[in-house]
């Protein structure tokens, strides 16, 4: 960035921050949870969107207390199971060695990011089928679809913990969730990557961290404190997939949460976690457009890795560092004839979220780093660094405001990804993003 | 980048671990300040007199601490409870109220907020709590003790909350207030849920120490432990629930 491009970006974040302010005031609708049980967001988020052992329960439980009022009937009349979120957002924005048809470019430019709106709605049916539907794109150039839905019949044999069903379509339970992390301007790289060919192919392209349609076995202990899940999904986006289970995709992931009642750490986790998804390589066609269910020769995209959580401090205001390692693998059909062998990689992510000692839980401060290092370049001739990728994020959110109603917070954070040899030209590329936003739920 | 990454990270932790040397046992106040912040305060209120936010919604209000007076008890009537019967209300939670259990916290969390909430009343300054009373084993539940039990229900006049037939309707159920002023309705014993433990031992406890802040009574000048085992096999009896987890063996009721 030049001096004059910062002064520029320094302006931009200043006027967008007094428009920001000029407009919060006091929201006045409720968050689905919080209402229904008189909680703040705090009772069940570390540092919202992020669950803390509370919340993880509460979920596990299907998003009941269990204390006699929970289903429709026994709720008190007056909840209405839905919430809104937006994050209207001010993003800048620099890419490096650009390839554009004139040539090498770097990008940067800077404005209000097009927020969607995501509308939560979720509940408790009966004491054991409880539900989640969230309509998203409600962006001014968006579709209106469904993010996701589901249902989840709870205790369905004996009444136990240890057997739960979800069935719709759902984020698979990783180890940090994509969808409940605090970074905004970067993606888990882990959960998204795939070796991939210089100007290749790769029928490979799920991100894990996407919700994906299937069957989900949830178990726990009472607490969850050990916990599994099983997964059977198809994954997104698999060409000549019926999306039934004719290309079955596995998940699974086992928890166990450890506790220490003196001493600087509070807690630890430790867990194992994988995942087969499955993706046909061939299928029929009409007009070139692949038929759904005409799919066959299945080729497997593995990913599994081991993951480490610890907590330092008190619970209610800690210091939680998460640590996750995978290692990933895509077969050599997938690439569609340009790769000469299967590609491999290995990934992963420290993350920090510090909820400061302060009134209130005002503050949190977190940071990430990502890492990607190939292992195996599908393509035997392509550099042996192609398209590994470190990237950081570090950002604070300062909450103006909690009740058992709404949430309104303050967010900013910077981040910088950088890329080998996928610029212009095999270059390096590298973005850079800042943020400023002002993240509401009600 | 990661060197500095790693260095702020310690230097966090180092902070951190300086900050938060507690002693063991006893629950430390100031963390138990962001304990009930995070997880009490909306219902408990700042200054935990049962004011908080959404304290005017709710039909049962959260609890004013800063009288010491506690319901559920181990300890004689008049007495502060034990720490550890508070645990025993964090770790059920209050069925049928808006008070969730507290379970999914980890011990220390508890043991902190414990800690703080008794700092709302200066009684925990002056007083020490009494001796819990004693609680004799489960004679077991039969047929003939709960015969018994339905006289002993007669005979103490029960009835005249609770109802001839358990359900919460006697003839003074619409007139009782609670110490702080709010209505209250006596508990249905038809329910199968009474608000803190389905155990049998929890049934035991509430009328031999009574509900403090509450018209329910202590009995436990008049009742024999033995009378007063067979109406906690009376009162399970008047409930299906109870019922279904004696035939099955569980002690509690269901969960
Ligand atoms: C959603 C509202 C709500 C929240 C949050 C809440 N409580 Fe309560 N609490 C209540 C209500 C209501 C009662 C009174 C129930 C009754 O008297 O029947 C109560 C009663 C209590 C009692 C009194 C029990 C007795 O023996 O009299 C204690 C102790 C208590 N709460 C502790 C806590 C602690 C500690 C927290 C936070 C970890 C907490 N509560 C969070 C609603 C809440
Ligand atoms: C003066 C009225 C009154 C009398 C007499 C009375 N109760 Fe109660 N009882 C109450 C009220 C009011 C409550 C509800 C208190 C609350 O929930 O805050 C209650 C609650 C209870 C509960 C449920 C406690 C819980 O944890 O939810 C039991 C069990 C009970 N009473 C048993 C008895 C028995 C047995 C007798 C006779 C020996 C008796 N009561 C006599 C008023 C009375």
């Amino acid at each position: 960035m030049t001096r004059h491009g910062s002064l520029r970006v320094v302006a931009q974040v200043a006027i967008f921050a007094i428009v920001m302010f000029a407009f919060i005031s006091p929201a006045s609708a409720i968050p689905a949870f919080a209402r229904k049980y008189s909680l703040r967001c705090t009772a069940c988020h570390e540092s919202w969107p992020v669950l803390n052992d509370f919340g993880r329960n509460f979920r596990d439980n299907g998003y009941q207390l269990r204390l006699g009022r929970d289903d429709t009937v026994t709720a008190d009349p007056g909840y209405w199971p839905v919430a809104i979120h937006v994050a209207p957002s001010y993003v800048y924005k620099k890419v490096t060695n650009q390839a554009t048809d004139q040539g090498n470019k770097d990008l940067g430019s800077g404005g209000v990011a097009d927020a969607g709106m995501d509308l939560l709605t979720a509940g408790v049916l009966t004491p054991n089928i409880s539900f989640l539907v969230v309509p998203t794109g409600f962006a001014s150039n968006g579709n209106v679809h469904l993010e996701s839905y589901w249902a989840y019949f709870s205790r369905l044999i004996k009444n136990s913990d240890w057997f739960n069903v979800r069935v719709g379509q759902f984020e698979i339970d990783l180890p940090a969730s994509s969808h409940r992390n605090l970074e905004l301007t970067d993606s888990f790289l882990l959960y998204a990557y795939h070796p991939s060919v210089p100007g290749g192919t790769n029928l490979a392209g799920y991100d894990m961290g996407a919700n994906q349609r299937g069957v989900e076995i949830v178990g726990h202990d009472a607490n969850s404190l050990t916990r599994y899940t099983a997964t059977i999904f198809t994954a997104h986006d698999s060409l000549g997939s019926a999306n039934g289970f004719d290309s079955p995709s596995f998940y699974g992931h086992l928890q166990k949460y450890f506790r220490f009642n003196d001493g600087p750490v509070s807690q630890a986790e430790v867990g194992l976690w994988g995942a087969l998804a499955n993706y046909p390589t061939q299928y029929l066609t009409n007009g070139g457009v692949p038929i759904a269910g005409s799919g066959s020769h299945l080729q497997s995209s593995t990913r599994y890795g081991m993951e480490a959580n610890i907590w330092f401090g008190p619970l209610a205001a800690p210091l939680h560092l998460d640590l996750v390692y995978g290692h990933g693998s895509d077969k050599k059909d997938l690439f569609q004839g340009t790769a000469d062998r299967s590609g491999s990689f290995n990934g992963g992510f420290l993350e920090a979220i510090w909820v400061p000692r302060a009134d209130l839980m005002h503050w949190s401060v977190f940071g990430r780093y990502d890492l990607i290092r190939n292992q195996t370049q599908p393509l035997s001739t392509a550099p042996s660094n192609f398209n590994d990728q470190n990237q950081w994020t570090v950002g604070a959110v300062y909450t103006i405001a909690y009740s058992i109603r709404d949430e309104v917070a303050l967010h900013a954070e910077i981040s910088s990804d950088k890329a080998k040899g996928v610029g212009y030209g095999g270059l390096d590329q590298r973005t850079d993003s800042i943020m400023f936003g002002v993240d509401f739920v009600y | 980048m990661f060197y500095r990454v790693a260095q702020s990270i310690l230097l966090l932790v180092g902070a951190l671990l300086a900050g938060s040397a507690v002693a063991a046992n006893t629950g430390d106040v100031k963390t138990g300040k962001l304990v009930y912040e995070r997880y009490c305060l909306s219902c408990h209120g700042a200054q935990g007199n049962g004011q908080g936010e959404a304290a005017e919604y709710m039909s049962i209000k959260p609890r004013d601490y800063r009288q010491g007076t506690y319901k559920w008890r181990s300890t004689p009537s008049g007495s502060l409870p034990l720490d550890s019967d508070l645990e025993h209300t964090l770790l059920n939670g209050l069925y049928g109220t808006y008070m969730p259990t507290w379970r999914a916290l980890d011990e220390r969390s508890r043991r902190d907020v414990i800690a703080y909430i008794k700092t709302f009343s200066p009684r925990f300054g002056t007083e020490k709590p009494q001796d819990p009373i004693i609680i004799p084993p489960d004679p077991g539940y039969s047929v003939a003790s709960v015969a018994r039990g339905d006289a002993v229900y007669k005979k103490y006049n029960c009835a005249q909350c609770h109802g001839a037939g358990g359900q919460g309707d006697g003839p003074s159920a619409h007139e009782l207030k609670d110490d702080w002023g709010n209505g209250l309705v006596p508990y249905d014993l038809t329910k199968g849920h009474v608000k803190c433990g389905d155990k049998s031992t929890d049934i035991y406890r509430v009328f031999m120490s009574g509900l403090a802040g509450t018209p329910m009574p202590t009995f436990a000048d008049s009742l024999s432990p033995v009378d007063a085992w067979d109406l906690v096999h009376f009162i399970q009896s008047l409930s299906p629930l109870y019922a279904k987890n004696m035939a099955s063996g569980e002690t509690g009721g269901a969960r």
